[in-house]
C-alpha cells in the first residue's frame, strides 16, 4: 500500500483534470468538431462526436480520471445534457483553482469563495429565465412546423453564423424525411398525424410565406406585451431590504423598467432556440413531441390535463446503410425481422392481432431472476417406454399448444427467444419478435390491455392483449434490407403512446453520432417542457456569470465578509477575517474561467478567425455590461435590440436570427457538478494506493510515494 | 508430484517501535490522519491503481478500514480504531492523532516505559473523573426542550466532512433532516425503556441535495412496472402482512453434497411451485393484504397473489427484514409450510411515491418508529461520504439521548483539558498521585507530554498555516494568522473561540500555545447563557470522545509496553 502526496509543489490532481479537459474543448458549443480516436497498439479506429462517447473509449484509470468519468456519466444519465458544459468548466476551473494556489490563497478560502461565486452568478441568471407559453396552442396553425427550415444555421446573437456547410446541407434531406408513407398504410381509420404532415408538406412549400409569418408572428415585441416582469428578484418584496442595503451605484437603474420581459412563444420557438446547431435532430424531436402530443389529445377526447412529454414513449431504430432520406418519425414500433418473415408479415398484414407480452426470455432453460437451479438432480428413467421428444420440443410443443388455444398471433419478449420455437410458429401464422426493449413492452401494454408474464406457461385469457396490427414500414419492403439481411415492420395500435424514430445513414460510422444527436436533443426539450421556462442561450448566461462576477469583486469590504463567513463553514477560524483580503482574486481566477468559456465557444462556432479578436469581442460587451450597471437589463436589451451590440455584416439579415435558450436545471447542475468536483480535488492532497501494486509502483516512480 | 518446503522459523523483532520500518511508517500513517482531521481537512483518494472504484474521503472508518497496514504496531492503531468506530461512530480520527502523539511524546520522554504508562494512566482517570464531575467545564448539559444544541452538533458533525461537498445552506437542510429522521424513531408512548426504531437511509443519487427528505415509515423501491400494476389494488384501510425471509422463487431446496434421484415423468420445479400456490391460497383465505419478500417470489405465485387483489413486493434484502418486523409487527417466516395466524402483522396504510426517477411503495406502520431519510447528492463520491456522515450523526444523537451531555468542539476540549491537567499537577499533585508508584517529578515530565499530546492534537484542525492560542480564563481554542506582528490588538485579530460560545471582545488575555505557560488557576467554566445564546456552536459527542480518549490512551500503552514483535513468515 502507498501513498502519495498530490500538491507538494502545483498540486497534480488539478493539473491532470485541465489537462483532461482540454480534450473536450472542441465540443463546445454548436459546431461540433468529431474526433478519431486511434489505438496505437491495434490500429483500431473510433469515431466520436460527443463528450460521453468519447470518455468511454479514454483510458480513465487514473483516481482523478475516473473520478472526472463519474461526474460526467452522472450528469449524463441524469439530464442527457449539459456534459460538455461540465467538462469545460472543470478544465476552466481547475486552472482558475491552481491560479489561485499559487498565488498564495488558502484553500479553504478557494472553496468558499468559489462558492459563494458560483451561487450568486445562479440566482443572478433567474433574471435571463424565459417562461415558456402557449406551446400547443398554435398545433393546427399551418405554418407552425416550418420555423426549423428557416433558421436551421442561427445560433444567437452572441453567436455569429457559422460557416459550416454541413448543417445547411442537411435541410433538404430533411424535409424529406418528415412525411413518412407509411403512415398512410396503417390499418384503420386514419390519425390525425396524416393531416398533420400533410399540411406540413404544404408549409414546406410554402416556405417564404412561413418565413413571413414568424418574423410577425411570434417574435418577442409583438405579440407579448402582456407579460409583466416576472422573474426578476429585485422587484420582489422580500429582497427590498437588501436593495436597500446595497450601495446605490451596484444596482443602477431599475431594471427594464419600460422594456418587457422575454418570452418564448409556441414550440417552433422554442424548437429552434433549443437546437444549439442540430435543427436536423431537433426536427425529428419535434415530430415525436407533435404526435405524442395528438396521441394524449386523441386519447382524453380535450387538452384539460397538461401535457407531458415523454423520453421514455420514444424509440430509435437505427438502420445504417440506408440513404437519409427515409429518416422519419412514426407513431407504433418499428424493428427489424429476417427477411424469412416477408411472407407471414404479409400474411398477418391487415388483421387484428392477439399479442402475449413476455418479460423475459422465450426459451426453455429460462428461469427468472432469483431462481437457483439445482444442479445434482438426475432424473431417473424407470421403464423403456420413454417418448422420442426431448424435453426442449416438449416445451416448444406446449407453447405453441397455448398460443394457439388462446389465438395469439404475435409474442413480443423482452429478452431472447429461442430460434427454433420462433420457425415452429412461422409455420402456424405466429409472428415471435425477441429484445424488444421494457418501455416498448410497457407501452402496448397499456394500449392492448395485456399483461406482462414472466413465463409463456403463465399466460391465460387475462393476459392476452389484442388490437396490434403489422406492417412494412416501407412500402416496397425490400427497398430496405439492412446489412444483415433484415427488414423493417411497424406495429400499431390504437391509442399506442409509442413513437418510433426511425434514423438512417448511407455513413455507417455516423449512425451512433446520429443517435446521440437525437438524444441530446430529445433530453433538451423534455427538460425545457418541464420547467416550463428556458435561458437566454448562446453565451448570455455566461457572460451575465461573467459580468456579475466582476461587479462583486469590488464590493465594500464590510459586506464580503459577512456574505462570504456564512460560506466558510468553521466561521471561527483566522481564515474567516482573513477571507477578505484575498476574496477579489479568487473571483476574478473564477471570472477568467467564464471568460475562457465564452472566448472557446465563439471560437468554436467559427465566427472568430483568432482567439484575440474573440477575446476583444467578449472584453467590449463586459466592459458595457459592468458600466450599465446592471448587466442583466443589458444583455435583455442586447437580446432584443440586436442591431446595437452588432456592427458586423450579418446586421442586415439579423431579423432572421430567432434566440438561442438554454435549459435551466440541467446546465446549473452541470455548473454545480464542475464546481464540486474541482473543489472536491482541490481538497485533496494526497492519493492512498492500496492492494498489491506495489511492485508496479517501485518501477514507475518510487521516490514520489511513501509505504505503509 | 507434491514439493514440501521446509518451515521458516519465526521472527522476533525486540523494541518495535525503534525499528526502522515502525519509524518510517508510523509518521505517515499520522501524516495522513492528521491531514484529514476538521472542517478544513485534506481529502485522500484511495484506490486499488487498476481502474478500480475512487473513494475521496476525510472519514477515519472510509480510510482506515480500506488501509492494508503491514506492520503489527500499526495494526494495533488501526483495530483500536475501527473498534471504537464500530461501537460509536465518530471520534475515529481524534482516536487515532491522540493515540500517535502520545506514543510520539512518550518515546521522546527519558523515562522508563513502565513510568510512562503509569503515569498516563494517572493522567487518564483524572481526565475521567473531572469530564464525567459536575464541575466539568468544557462540556454542557443538552436542553431537550430546544432543537438548538441537537441541531448544532449534527451540523458539526456534516461540516467536519469536506467530502460530502456540501455548502451552508445544503448543511442546515440535511442537520434538520437528520434530527427529524432521529425524532421519528421515538416511541410516542413512553415507558419504563424505551426501545428506540430505526432511521434507514434511502439512496437517490444524481439529484440536488436540498431534494432530500424525511418520511415516516419505509420506502422500498420498486420497478416502474410492478407500481403501476398493484396501484390498481391499494386500498386505504389497513392491511394484514405477512413478511418471509425464505425464498418464494420456486427453486428445489439445495441437496448439499448428495445427488437427488427423481424418477422420469416427475417435474421437481412443479411440485415446489404447487406448493407455493397451496401457500398463496392459505395467505387469501387468511386475508393477508400484502406479502413482503425478503428474496424473489415466483412470477406465478406472483400472478396468483396479484389476481386476488394481494400486494407481493420481493427482493427487500437482509438489511430491511430486522425494521419491517419490527415495524409491521410480523415475524419472519422460514418456511414454505402453513403458516401460523400469529406470524401476521400489519400496516397503517400502503401508498406509492415517486422521486427523481425512482419508484417507492410508501409503507405506513400504525405506530412510528421507523422513518426513512431519503438522501440525495450528485455525485456517488459525495453520495457515500454523505450517508456514512448521516449514519454517524444519527447514532450520535442517541447516544446523546442516553448521555445527554456534549462536549465543546472546535479544540476547546483539547485545549482546556490540557490546562486543567497543567493545574492540577502543579499545584495539586498529591490528589492525582495517591501514592502509586511514580514521582512527582515524572508526574509533572509526562503530564507535560499528554498536554502536548493533546494541545497539538486541537493544532491539527489547521491547515493552512494559522497559528493555535488559548485563553487564560476559560482555556479555549483560538486560531489566528501565523506571523502575526507582535504588538498586536489579539481581540481585533480574533473573532470567536474554536466551538463559537466566546467572542474575543470579553476582558480575555491569550498565550500561544508552543510558548510555555503555566496556569495558576484552574479553567473556568463556561457560563451557561454564552452555551446557550450561540445558535452556531461547534459540539462534540460526548460519549464517542470520552471513549475515544480512553481508548487512545489506552493504545498508546499498549504500544509504549511492546517489548518483543514476534511474526509467523511461512
Amino acid at each position: 500500500m502507498a501513498c502519495r502526496v498530490l500538491n507538494k509543489r502545483r498540486h497534480m490532481g488539478l493539473q491532470q483534470l485541465v489537462s483532461l479537459a482540454e480534450t473536450g474543448r472542441t465540443f463546445l458549443g454548436p459546431v461540433k468538431a468529431s474526433k478519431f480516436i486511434i489505438d496505437q497498439e491495434s490500429h483500431e479506429s473510433v469515431l466520436v462526436s460527443s463528450l460521453v462517447r468519447l470518455l468511454e473509449s479514454l483510458d480513465l484509470t487514473s483516481a482523478v480520471g475516473q473520478l472526472l468519468n463519474e461526474a460526467v456519466q452522472a450528469q449524463h444519465n441524469t439530464y442527457g445534457t449539459g456534459t460538455n458544459t461540465l467538462f469545460f468548466l472543470v478544465g476552466a476551473w481547475s486552472s482558475a483553482a491552481e491560479e489561485c494556489l499559487h498565488l498564495g490563497v488558502p484553500i479553504p478560502i478557494i472553496v468558499s469563495v468559489m462558492s459563494e461565486g458560483l451561487n450568486s452568478c445562479s440566482e443572478e441568471v433567474v433574471s435571463l429565465q424565459v417562461p415558456v407559453h402557449n406551446l400547443f396552442a398554435h398545433m393546427d396553425n399551418t405554418n407552425s412546423s416550418s420555423g426549423l427550415e428557416t433558421f436551421s444555421a442561427s445560433l444567437g446573437p452572441f453567436l455569429q453564423t457559422p460557416s459550416d456547410p454541413g448543417l445547411t446541407q442537411e435541410e433538404p434531406e430533411l424535409k424529406d424525411a418528415s412525411h413518412p408513407r407509411t403512415i398512410y398504410s396503417l390499418s384503420g381509420k386514419p390519425l390525425k398525424s396524416h393531416d398533420l404532415f400533410k399540411r406540413q408538406a404544404r408549409a414546406e412549400a410554402e416556405k417564404i410565406k412561413s418565413l413571413e409569418t414568424l418574423i410577425n408572428g411570434p417574435l418577442p415585441g409583438t405579440c407579448c406585451r402582456k407579460s409583466v416582469l416576472i422573474h426578476s428578484r429585485h422587484f420582489n418584496s422580500i429582497d427590498r431590504n437588501r436593495l436597500e442595503d446595497k450601495p446605490s451605484g451596484f444596482l443602477g437603474p431599475p431594471r427594464a423598467a419600460g422594456s418587457k420581459a422575454p418570452s418564448c412563444n409556441g414550440l417552433v420557438e422554442l424548437v429552434a432556440g433549443l437546437s444549439h446547431g442540430d435543427p436536423g435532430s431537433m426536427k425529428l424531436v419535434e415530430a415525436a413531441v407533435r404526435l405524442q402530443y395528438q396521441n394524449a389529445c386523441v386519447q382524453r377526447g380535450d387538452c384539460t390535463v397538461p401535457f407531458m412529454f415523454d423520453t421514455s414513449r420514444i424509440f430509435t431504430c437505427c438502420l445504417p446503410g440506408l440513404p437519409e432520406t427515409f429518416t422519419c418519425v412514426c407513431p407504433g414500433y418499428v424493428t427489424l425481422v429476417p427477411t424469412a418473415h416477408t411472407a407471414l408479415i404479409q400474411e398477418l398484414q391487415n388483421q387484428s392481432m392477439r399479442v402475449v407480452l413476455i418479460q423475459g426470455d422465450l426459451t426453455e432453460t429460462y428461469r427468472h431472476p432469483g431462481f437457483n437451479k439445482s444442479t445434482n438432480i438426475k432424473t431417473v428413467l424407470e421403464s423403456t417406454k420413454v417418448s422420442q421428444a426431448s424435453t426442449e420440443e416438449l416445451w416448444e410443443n406446449h407453447i405453441l399448444q397455448i398460443l394457439t388455444r388462446f389465438n395469439v398471433h404475435l409474442v413480443l419478449a423482452q429478452g431472447n427467444a429461442s430460434e427454433r420455437l420462433t420457425e415452429k410458429c412461422m409455420y402456424s401464422k405466429r409472428l415471435v419478435i425477441g429484445s424488444v426493449s421494457g418501455h416498448v413492452l410497457q407501452a402496448f401494454a397499456e394500449a392492448t390491455g395485456a399483461v406482462r408474464v414472466a413465463y409463456a406457461t403463465q399466460v391465460n385469457e387475462d393476459c392476452v392483449g389484442m388490437g396490434i396490427c403489422v406492417t412494412f414500414w416501407r412500402r416496397i419492403p425490400l427497398d430496405v434490407i439492412d446489412k444483415k439481411d433484415r427488414i423493417a415492420i411497424l406495429f400499431h395500435s390504437e391509442g399506442i403512446h409509442l413513437v418510433t424514430v426511425v434514423l438512417t445513414s448511407p455513413v455507417i460510422a455516423q449512425m451512433q453520432a446520429k443517435e446521440d444527436r437525437f438524444w441530446a436533443c430529445a433530453c433538451r426539450l423534455n427538460a425545457a417542457l418541464k420547467e416550463q421556462k428556458v435561458l437566454l442561450g448562446g453565451g448570455a448566461v455566461e457572460l451575465l456569470c461573467l459580468s456579475h462576477l466582476r461587479i462583486i469583486e469590488g464590493n465594500s469590504p464590510k459586506k464580503v465578509s459577512e456574505a462570504c463567513s456564512r460560506w466558510l463553514h468553521h466561521h471561527s477560524s483566522w481564515l474567516a477575517s482573513s477571507l477578505a483580503q484575498y476574496r477579489a482574486t479568487v473571483l476574478e481566477c473564477m471570472a477568467t474561467g467564464w471568460h475562457r468559456y465564452l472566448s472557446t465557444l465563439l471560437w468554436n462556432t467559427a465566427s472568430y478567425s483568432s482567439e484575440p479578436e474573440a477575446n476583444t469581442f467578449i472584453q467590449q460587451h463586459l466592459q458595457n455590461a459592468v458600466d450599465s450597471g446592471s448587466p442583466s437589463s443589458y444583455i435583455l436589451n442586447a437580446y432584443r435590440d440586436l442591431n446595437s451590440v452588432f456592427n458586423s455584416d450579418i446586421s442586415n439579415k439579423l431579423e432572421q436570427i430567432p434566440k438561442v435558450y438554454d435549459v435551466i436545471t440541467p446546465k446549473m447542475e452541470a455548473w454545480r457538478r464542475a464546481l464540486d468536483l474541482t473543489l472536491l480535488v482541490l481538497q485533496t492532497d494526497s492519493e492512498i494506493i492500496t492492494g498489491h501494486g506495489d511492485t508496479q509502483i517501485h518501477s514507475q516512480d518510487s521516490e514520489d510515494f511513501l509505504f505503509l | 508430484m507434491s514439493r514440501f518446503e521446509a518451515k521458516k522459523p519465526s521472527v522476533c523483532e525486540s523494541d518495535p517501535l525503534k525499528s526502522e520500518r515502525v519509524r518510517a511508517t508510523l509518521p505517515v500513517l499520522k501524516g495522513i490522519v492528521t491531514s484529514c482531521y476538521g472542517p478544513s481537512g485534506r481529502l485522500k483518494h484511495l484506490h486499488n491503481n487498476v481502474g478500480g472504484h475512487v473513494c475521496t474521503t476525510s472519514q477515519s472508518s472510509a480510510l482506515l478500514g480500506r488501509l492494508s497496514v503491514t506492520h503489527p504496531v500499526l495494526k494495533i492503531l488501526t483495530t483500536s480504531m475501527q473498534n471504537l468506530v464500530s461501537c460509536f461512530s465518530d471520534c475515529g480520527l481524534f482516536m487515532t492523532i491522540l493515540c500517535c502523539n502520545l506514543i510520539e511524546n512518550g518515546q521522546a520522554l527519558d523515562l522508563a516505559p513502565t513510568t510512562v504508562i503509569e503515569s498516563n494512566k494517572l493522567l487518564l482517570r483524572l481526565c475521567t473523573t473531572y469530564l464525567k464531575s459536575e464541575v466539568c467545564g468544557c462540556r454542557i448539559p443538552v436542553d431537550f426542550s430546544s432543537t438548538q444544541i441537537l441541531l448544532c452538533l449534527v451540523r458539526s458533525i456534516l461540516t467536519s466532512k469536506p467530502a460530502c461537498m456540501l455548502t451552508r445552506k445544503e448543511v442546515d437542510h440535511i442537520s434538520a433532516l437528520v434530527l427529524r429522521a432521529f425524532l421519528l424513531t421515538i416511541p410516542e408512548k413512553a415507558e419504563d425503556s424505551i426501545i428506540l426504531g430505526k432511521s434507514i437511509i434511502v439512496p437517490l443519487k444524481g439529484q440536488r441535495v436540498l431534494d432530500s427528505t424525511v418520511l415516516p415509515g419505509m420506502l422500498i423501491e420498486m420497478p416502474e412496472v410492478q407500481l403501476l400494476r398493484t396501484s390498481a389494488i391499494t386500498s386505504s384501510s389497513a392491511l394484514k402482512v405477512a413478511l418471509f425471509c425464505v425464498s418464494l422463487s420456486g427453486d428445489v431446496s439445495d441437496t448439499g453434497e448428495g445427488t437427488l434421484a427423481v424418477s422420469y415423468g416427475v417435474c421437481l420445479e412443479r411440485a415446489v411451485l404447487d406448493q407455493l400456490l397451496d401457500l398463496g391460497r392459505q395467505l387469501v383465505r387468511d386475508h393477508v393484504g400484502l406479502v413482503m419478500c425478503q428474496k424473489v417470489i415466483h412470477p406465478s405465485l406472483k400472478q396468483f397473489l396479484s389476481r386476488h387483489h394481494v400486494i407481493a413486493i420481493d427482493r427487500l434484502g437482509v438489511a430491511l427484514m430486522e425494521p419491517l418486523s419490527k415495524m409491521t409487527g410480523s415475524q419472519p417466516i422460514g418456511s414454505l409450510g402453513s403458516v401460523s395466524l400469529s406470524s401476521y402483522g400489519s400496516v397503517k396504510d400502503l401508498c406509492s411515491a415517486t422521486f427523481g426517477s425512482k419508484h417507492f411503495f410508501h409503507l405506513i406502520p400504525n405506530e412510528v418508529t421507523v422513518s426513512s431519510l431519503l438522501l440525495c447528492s450528485r455525485s456517488d463520491a459525495a453520495w457515500e461520504e454523505l450517508k456514512l456522515t448521516c449514519q454517524t450523526a444519527l447514532h450520535v444523537l442517541q447516544l446523546t439521548v442516553k448521555d445527554p451531555f456534549v462536549f465543546l468542539g472546535g479544540g476547546c476540549t483539547e485545549t482546556h483539558l490540557a490546562a486543567y491537567i497543567r493545574h492540577k499537577t502543579l499545584h495539586e499533585p498529591g490528589s492525582v498521585l495517591k501514592g502509586d508508584g511514580c514521582s512527582q517529578t515524572e508526574l509533572q515530565l509526562t503530564a507535560e507530554a499528554f498536554c502536548r499530546a493533546l494541545e497539538s492534537l486541537a493544532g491539527s484542525l489547521e491547515h493552512d498555516g494559522g497559528e493555535i492560542l488559548t485563553d487564560r480564563k476559560y482555556g479555549h481554542c483560538w486560531s489566528a494568522q501565523s506571523h502575526s506582528p507582535a504588538a498586536v490588538n489579539w481581540p481585533d485579530l480574533l473573532s470567536r473561540c474554536g466551538c463559537g460560545s466566546l467572542s474575543s471582545q470579553e476582558q480575555l488575555s491569550w498565550s500561544c500555545l508552543k510558548s510555555s505557560y503555566h496556569p495558576s488557576m484552574p479553567p473556568a467554566c463556561l457560563p451557561q447563557e454564552a452555551a446557550y445564546s450561540s445558535s452556531d456552536l461547534t459540539l462534540d459527542c460526548f460519549t464517542a470522545k470520552l471513549n475515544g480518549l480512553q481508548v487512545a490512551v489506552e493504545t498508546a500503552n499498549l504500544i509504549l509496553d511492546l517489548a518483543y514483535v514476534i511474526e509467523d513468515t511461512n
